[in-house]
């Protein structure tokens, strides 16, 4: 297809698809561990806490070179976050409402900050405000290098540290107890994250980020129980985002890119949420209603096993047993016929061979007396395990 | 306690340092005491039972003592050692509530978590590692889940794969916090027997344990807390009706004094 | 309590309803200077010019602002309120303050006095609220016909002035007159090959057609859109395959998406440079040459024109 072989060819698409790969790379990773330290809004306070840092980079330098305005929105990002922790630390303010206040509080002042600019008159202010939601088509080769150089860093770290990191997620108050140092640790991976961020803002933007991080790892989560598969996934998952959002954005005019990216991403994770087999939501209701078919013929198996061998198994018998009609015992017989558990027809059944051998099992199984049909008798019966 | 005459026995005689020696421990959240002025001296190859009413700050005791939350004052030394260098010798099974086992892991992967103190930085568990955590698993009968997802075990399965991580850490001196709360009869078995193993082998075991009825049949030592310590020693003689009441006021009702 | 609440109600809607009178366009009373507030700075320039001593303008939007994207802020709110007359530029290229405007009485577009054939409607139009191109300064003769609205809007609030202001407009529109035959000789000296105009947006529609040049654009009409990766492609694709050497950036656009432009035309191994800055929706800084409007449209011209004939301009 000529498209995807515009990846290597064009230089746009090329520039733009590494860079929406990169950040999908380095958000899928990261994102795993922020998702399942229960801090993927985390992610959204950094991206929104950039805006004043780099309105401030500008105000303090003069100029929109823009290593000097990532370098502003990862020290506001990251004293955002350490705000975050001292609130969390030292008051009863729960995490949900301080994550609130630090989004808001930063973002506000980062909005009141560019429009200070805009009315500033400064002629050289131009294009800040295209940090809240990217400008991904304009990535060109010295910023992929830039997004390359940190990612690989950020990712280095994982790397060595994995094991550290795995720990620290899944059981911090142990790690505490072997020595790890938990709250350094903990800081280093949302100093990470935040890097993730700053890779994220000139290609989604400061709106758009926290996607990034979140539905890639979301998505993992769905198909595998292992943590080191889930970081693969996710990583995989970003990357695909990332190159397919940038290819659709270049089949027509007036596609955004970053947008784009976020809704691939975003459709992966419905996708994920809904299709992966045991945690997917159309496997979870299928289950769901095989087991309730399932145990009604079990029960209903039971009911015609007590019935043909106390007294006899007739619809009527059975409509009594079961407080139904007739005519309904009757499909009810069929099912069990169906399954090869009971023959007969009209107005005598019996039960098969099989159909023996699987109530004896149940029984077994489920340590449970069926009720008996004489009434004096209902008393005397085990009781469930 | 009488504590200058322990001082000079000390002096006196070349003593083995106890496992556990605990000073004048106080914690604190905001105004409120948790743990005030606590000693405490946890003998060696024993198993020994913190008990106490909800509140008491049991749980808080063992989290201040392994530096996992901060002390307002007071001074804690494991056989003689401050806790930095003593942190291989002690191993740690945290309450089964305080983890979401919806983690993305198997039992094996958990108790190879207990190595991970061995390993140091940026090295990854090897076969070695492997096959320890295996036998970990096998002294609390869990072999045929070590690649279970961890969601997918029962409570009880659950809390025999922390204990087995604390098994895997191979050390002198083990902390419990409410091993046997909510767990079932297998499992319970599993634990005791477990422990009772590890007294065999010399080492001593500190359990926060919440149910008074069975302190007599398990335990060696006792310590009763609330806020402060009550009493503590060898468990006939620290579990009385006097100090129960003390410790949980008027409406103590286990029978004791059988 | 039921009783203050409703005085304080009633306040509340008093006060309201005083806040609606400031909207109206009414004559001044006495003689003072009239307040003007126009938006973007050219405007405030051409307001400026016809009112001379008897109008004190003041300009929302300074230098480098872009107009499609400008939100009022509390204190423009402010301005807007205690003016007597307002006058902003017209068809949507205030994007974001047209629901302001379209409340206010006394807020005049200076568009609305150049007849509708004369305005250039792109087919299909552009993001549902763009019938008409709103860049129509560039095109001098149509801006001579904005000067007619300034001079009527403050005759309105200034009868004792209407005379001052026929003749300031006359001078005005003479001198425009000049501009635009200078611009038409300058263009002229442009191999008809070479006029080819290539900038940041679709800002030059209006001089392309006057003037006699090809002009395109890398965003649409408005700045407001977010640049896709296929409009970079297709631009980087016209520019290589005619082998034009020269692309503009505009003072309030940022630089950024011609800058991966020309590197796309780079990458094909085609020669481009940024051939220099354009006033697009604004004008220079207050003060120099380039903040007025005749010195807007001269810096324009002499850049495209030294571009063009592959000058040396950085």
């Amino acid at each position: 297809m000529d498209l995807l072989a515009g990846i290597f060819t064009d230089y746009t698409l090329r520039n733009v698809a590494l860079g929406a790969a990169l950040l999908g790379l380095v958000g899928g990773v990261l994102g795993s561990f922020a998702t399942l330290r229960r801090q993927s809004l985390l992610g959204d306070v950094l991206a929104h806490a950039a805006l004043p840092g780099i309105c401030l980079a500008f105000l303090l330098t003069g100029t929109k070179a823009p290593l000097i305005l990532l370098l502003g929105a990862g020290l506001a990002g990251w004293l955002a976050s350490l705000l975050m922790l001292a609130i969390l630390r030292s008051t009863r303010l729960p995490e949900d409402s301080t994550l609130g206040v630090i989004l808001s509080g930063f973002f506000g002042f980062g909005i009141g900050l560019l429009t200070f600019i805009q009315h500033s008159g400064d002629s050289d202010q131009a294009g800040l405000d295209k940090f809240i939601f990217g400008q991904a088509a304009t990535v060109v080769g010295e910023d992929v290098l830039t997004m390359a150089v940190l990612g690989g860093v950020a990712l280095l770290l994982v790397g060595l540290l994995y094991k550290e990191f795995k720990l620290l997620t899944f059981d911090p108050a142990f790690a505490s107890s072997l020595g790890l140092p938990v709250r350094g640790l903990g800081t280093l991976l949302t100093s990470l994250t935040v890097i993730a961020v700053m890779i994220g803002l000139q290609t989604v933007g400061v709106v758009l980020m926290a996607a990034m991080l979140i539905a890639p790892a979301a998505a993992a989560r769905q198909w595998t129980n292992r943590l080191s598969t889930m970081v693969w996934l996710s990583a995989a998952f970003g990357v695909l985002s990332g190159v397919l959002g940038a290819v659709i954005s270049a089949t027509r005019e007036n596609l955004p890119t970053g947008p784009l990216v976020v809704l691939t991403a975003s459709l992966i994770t419905l996708f994920s949420l809904l299709l992966a087999p045991e945690r997917g939501l159309v496997w979870d209701w299928r289950r769901t209603r095989n087991n309730r078919r399932r145990i009604r013929l079990e029960r209903l198996l039971l009911d015609a096993h007590v019935l043909y061998n106390h007294a006899e198994l007739t619809p009527e018998s059975l409509a009594q047993r079961r407080r139904t009609a007739p005519a309904r015992a009757k499909e009810e017989l069929e099912e069990l016929a169906a399954r090869g558990w009971v023959t007969g027809r009209g107005e005598r059944w019996e039960l098969t061979e099989q159909g023996h051998a699987e109530a004896h099992r149940l029984e077994q199984a489920m340590r449970v007396l069926p009720k008996a049909l004489n009434p004096r008798a209902e008393g005397g019966a085990g009781g469930a395990a | 306690m009488i504590k200058s005459s322990i001082n000079e026995q000390a002096s006196a005689l070349p003593r083995r340092a106890a496992p556990l020696e605990v000073r004048d421990l106080t914690v604190a959240y905001h105004e409120k005491p948790v743990l005030w002025d606590v000693d405490l001296s946890i003998p060696e190859g024993q198993l020994c039972a913190i008990v106490g009413p909800n509140g008491a700050g049991k749980s808080t005791l063992i989290k201040a003592v392994l530096g996992l939350i901060p002390k307002a004052s007071g001074t804690v030394q494991f056989f003689g050692q401050p806790l930095e260098a003593a942190r291989r010798r002690i191993g740690y099974v945290p309450q089964r509530s305080s983890v979401d086992w919806d983690f993305p892991t198997n039992a094996l992967d958990v108790v190879l978590m207990g190595l991970y103190g061995r390993l140091g930085w940026f090295r990854r568990p090897g076969k070695a590692e492997r096959e320890a955590a295996m036998h970990a698993l096998e002294q609390v009968g869990l072999t045929a889940f070590a690649h279970r997802q961890i969601a997918q075990l029962s409570g009880g399965q659950q809390q025999r794969v922390f204990l087995a991580r604390a098994l895997a850490q191979a050390s002198d001196l083990y902390f419990m916090d409410e091993p046997f709360a909510g767990v079932d009869a297998v499992t319970e078995a599993a634990i005791l027997q477990v422990m009772r193993e590890l007294k065999k082998q010399g080492k001593t075991v500190v359990v926060v344990h919440h149910d008074l009825e069975t302190v007599r049949d398990y335990f060696d030592h006792l310590t009763l807390l609330n806020v402060q310590v009550i009493a503590s020693g060898p468990l006939e003689q620290t579990f009385t009706p006097e100090n129960l009441k003390a410790t949980y006021g008027e409406r103590m009702s286990v029978g004791v004094g059988r | 309590m039921k009783a203050l609440h409703l005085w304080a109600l009633a306040l509340v809607l008093l006060l309201s309803a005083c806040q609606v009178q400031d909207f109206a366009l009414r004559p001044i009373d006495g003689d003072r200077p009239v307040r003007a507030v126009a938006t973007a700075n050219f405007v405030t320039d051409l307001v400026q010019q016809i009112g001379g001593e008897r109008v004190q303008v003041t300009g929302l939007m300074g230098p480098g602002v872009d107009p499609h994207l400008y939100k009022a802020s509390a204190g423009d709110v402010r301005k807007l309120t205690q003016a007597d007359v307002v006058f902003y530029s017209g068809l949507f290229l205030e994007g974001k303050m047209v629901e302001l405007f379209e409340k206010m009485p006394k807020a005049i577009a200076i568009t609305d006095a150049i007849p509708h054939e004369l305005l250039i409607a792109p087919e299909g139009g552009f993001e549902g609220t763009y019938t008409y191109d709103p860049h129509v300064w560039f095109d001098v003769s149509l801006w001579a016909h904005t000067a007619e609205a300034v001079r009527d809007g403050l005759s309105k609030v200034d009868p004792a002035g209407a005379g001052y202001y026929a003749e300031r407009t006359r001078q005005y529109q003479a001198r425009l007159q000049e501009l635009d035959a200078w611009v038409k000789q300058e263009i002229g000296r442009i191999p008809p090959a070479q006029r080819v105009m290539v900038t940041a947006h679709d800002a030059f529609g209006y001089f392309g057609r006057r003037y006699g040049l090809e002009v395109r654009g890398l965003q649409g009409v408005s700045t407001v859109a977010e640049t896709g990766t296929r409009d970079v492609q297709e631009l980087a694709a016209f520019l290589a395959e005619r082998g034009i050497r020269a692309i503009f950036v505009e003072s309030s656009v940022p630089r950024r998406s011609v800058e991966a432009v020309v590197a796309a035309v780079r990458a094909r191994g085609k020669e481009l440079r940024i051939g220099g800055e354009l006033f697009s929706d604004a004008a220079g800084d207050p003060g120099t040459p380039e903040g007025t409007y005749v010195g807007m449209v001269e810096h324009n011209v002499r850049t495209i024109v030294s571009a063009l004939l592959g000058g040396e301009h950085p």
